[in-house]
């Protein structure tokens, strides 16, 4: 078994227009037995900027909180919140300081730039980025989230319609993966308001 | 940003122990890739595909694969993503310092021998197969740097999973003193040749021709395999397709208000 | 940093710093350091609306130096470059830190470091050496000038590490005749070009003998963020135009 299935999960990020939406499961598990059904992979860096982290719990966790370290320093430095792009790379950077020995962690970033752009990208566990301008997907699920992802993502979709695209290809990809379901949450990030919503999925 | 350098093993020992008890290592992303390159009468022609791959699935449908080195050098990098990605930006990086000091032009040779001698450091665990090309005073080089350090001079060159088909074009077709037309033309059909001929590459062909007189990077020059199928009837959601429990909005408009304040007593 | 124990019988003698506070509270060393500065060749930057101009004098010790091998103005990063007054092999050192910070920065997040950052991470340079053992404080002022997202920004720092941004200022030999020349001349609304002129006004107020191409040096950073040093034609072409 690989590592990145020892807890499952399941994460999607698609860009719209002038909005970006990230989304993960809700399950927590080892291996085949659920311990949580409201565990979210998804973690806030600032009001426009939010990141996804598949992969191993433990090492998700960690990262999450270093990244927030990271970035509350680079705020006390630069009184500003860090571009979407630039904590890409910081991101990148972190991953592959550990080249030789990994975090087992698949990080999904999606924000907007200050001029207003989405931003999204996906990495590997030692940070090779990959920028898209579609959509981008990470954790147990990948396989399948890829091809309705493919399938249902069109340019330009407002913050709604870009809602229930990320929802129907996240419920609908977690539902073909045993480790990652029960549910889901999902947030649109646009100019000036960030939406968040829990989704009703299957429970097996 | 004061931070120690080089890279952390700290996590080495419990990975190890993880695989120990079966747990498999992750996989990384890969650039399977076609990577080659040629010397023309007045320069450097480099051409890449723009497939990464991890596993058997695409990763990155349209990646870049030429990075900058200096800004009379390029490299094309193939193997793992990330070593490729990030050994061209330190030797960029040390380059530019090099520059600032010396306030001449970076060489070739300069920029092959800090990319070896990292690789060679590694004894192959950084795994970059490389494809370096550019023009300074003393003219045109190529040179192809493997992961274990070991460099390569030739007026053509191929790396990658799709090498030998790229090389078979190369091969049939190099000239001695071709002019930049003929030798962009020679490039593209050898990634072209992988692109259609090796599974590990794929999509676009990207070119960057160096010269004398400048660099153009062609970013795809080829734009081979958009998508062929677009849905006709797009699938359109109605608000509420989806079964919501819970939801939540936050306001994050920035509320704030500019006063003019005493400045602050200060000396120094 | 390496750390050397105290008990090390041959490092032990180094551990301490040099520089100590006096009775009154005064750090001498410091006040030596800024006594070097203030015998140092003069330099100057002047913050225009559209960019920033820095301009120092190339005083050699004599006529037999190679002026063209002499450079004081350096890029630091390509948006970007800084003079000094006070000594040049000091200044070199502060050069190459403040030139690998701006790699480091570039390597961390693909964005060119703030103007701000990087004179924050060179004064903090300059204020390590104020406290640690064995070394002494830097005999440099600096100028550092950049365009960034924030526009132009001109900053000096001191050898005690303190640091503020500038709208004009003056370091060197001739500081405080060259600041109320400046203090004169300076306008809110002043260009780059008006500057560069404003500039080599002030520099040949206090300037023994004529000003040449091959005697100052000038550089530039404007909106298309390249700092650039003058070539010794350009500034002999700004010195007609200000005659």
């Amino acid at each position: 078994m690989s590592i990145f299935e020892y807890n499952g999960s399941a994460i999607v990020a698609m860009a719209g227009k002038e909005c970006v939406a990230i989304g993960s499961d809700l399950r927590f598990g080892v291996q085949l037995q659920t311990l949580a059904t409201d565990y979210k992979k998804i973690y806030k860096i600032h009001d426009q900027l939010f990141l996804g982290l598949a992969g191993l719990g433990t090492d998700a966790e960690t990262l999450s909180q270093r990244f927030a370290f990271k970035h509350n320093l680079y705020r006390l430095r630069e009184e500003r919140d860090i571009k979407p792009s630039a904590f890409g790379q910081m991101v990148s950077a972190t991953l592959y300081e550990r080249r030789f020995g990994p975090y087992f962690c698949q990080p999904v970033i999606a924000g907007l730039e200050p001029d207003g752009t989405p931003y999204l990208c996906g990495m590997d566990s030692i940070g090779a980025q990959e920028t898209a301008k579609d959509f981008m997907v990470a954790g147990t699920a990948t396989d399948s989230l890829l091809g309705i992802c493919e399938s249902l993502w069109r340019p330009d979709l407002g913050p709604e319609e870009l809602f229930e695209t990320v929802s129907q290809a996240l419920l609908s990809g977690q539902d073909r993966d045993c480790l990652a379901g029960w549910g889901a949450v999902v947030y649109v990030i646009t100019k000036d308001k960030v939406i968040a919503r829990t989704l009703k999925g299957r429970m097996d | 940003m004061a931070q120690a350098g080089g890279f952390s093993f700290d996590l080495c020992k419990r990975n190890e122990f993880l695989e120990a008890r079966g747990m498999k290592g992750p996989g990384f992303t890969k650039t399977g890739t076609t990577i080659a390159g040629v010397i023309f009468k007045d320069g450097v022609v480099l051409g890449a595909d723009t497939r990464s791959t991890a596993g058997t699935t695409v990763a990155d449908k349209n990646c870049e694969k030429i990075h900058y080195i200096a800004p009379n050098i390029y490299c094309c990098g193939a193997g793992t993503a990330a070593d490729t990605e990030n050994v061209t930006g330190m030797v960029a990086s040390q380059l530019e310092l090099h520059r600032y000091a010396t306030g001449t032009q970076s060489r070739v040779i300069t920029a092959m021998t800090l990319l070896k001698s990292h690789l060679f450091r590694y004894q192959g665990h950084v795994s970059a197969a490389l494809v370096l090309g550019g023009v300074d005073f003393r003219g045109p080089h190529l040179f192809t740097v493997y992961p274990h350090g070991s460099t390569d001079s030739l007026p053509f060159c191929t790396m990658g999973s799709g090498s030998l088909n790229a090389m078979a074009v190369f091969e049939a077709g190099y000239k001695d003193d071709m002019s930049k037309e003929e030798a962009m033309e020679l490039v593209a059909r050898a990634i072209r040749s992988g692109v259609m001929n090796d599974l590990g590459s794929g999509s676009n062909v990207d070119l960057c021709i160096i010269s004398k007189e400048g660099v153009e990077y062609k970013r795809n020059h080829e734009y081979l395999q958009g998508k062929t199928y677009e849905r006709q009837f797009p699938q359109r959601f109605a608000a509420g397709s989806v079964p919501v429990v819970r939801e939540r909005v936050y306001d994050i408009r920035k509320a704030v208000t500019v006063v003019e304040g005493e400045p602050m007593e200060m000396e120094s | 940093m390496i750390v050397i124990p105290a008990y090390n019988p041959i490092a032990s003698h180094y551990s301490f710093s040099l520089t100590t506070f006096s009775p009154s509270g005064k750090l001498v060393q410091i006040e030596y350091a800024l006594a070097a500065v203030a015998a140092g060749a003069t330099s100057l930057g002047i913050r225009a609306t559209n960019g920033v101009v820095l301009a120092t004098e190339k005083k050699l010790p004599s006529i037999l130096v190679d002026e063209s091998a002499v450079q004081k103005i350096s890029l630091l990063t390509p948006n970007v470059g800084m003079t000094y007054s006070g000594m040049g092999p000091d200044s070199r050192v502060l050069v190459r830190k403040a030139r690998k910070s701006g790699q480091v920065y570039y390597r961390q997040l693909h964005e060119q470091i703030p103007v701000a950052q990087l004179c924050r991470e060179t004064a903090a340079v300059m204020q390590e050496f104020t406290q640690s053992g064995g070394v002494r404080p830097f005999g440099v002022s600096l100028l550092m000038a950049g365009y960034d997202d924030n526009g132009p920004q001109l900053y000096q720092i001191d050898p005690s590490g303190s640091y503020f941004a500038w709208k004009a200022s003056a370091i060197g030999k001739n500081m405080v005749n060259a600041k109320t020349f400046l203090e004169k001349r300076y306008s809110e609304d002043m260009e780059l070009e008006d500057a560069i002129h404003t500039a080599l006004l002030t520099l040949k107020e206090g300037f023994e003998g004529e000003l040449s191409g091959d005697n100052i040096e000038v550089a530039v950073v404007g909106e298309d963020r390249k700092f650039r040093v003058l070539t010794p034609a350009e500034v002999t072409d700004y010195l007609a135009e200000v005659e």
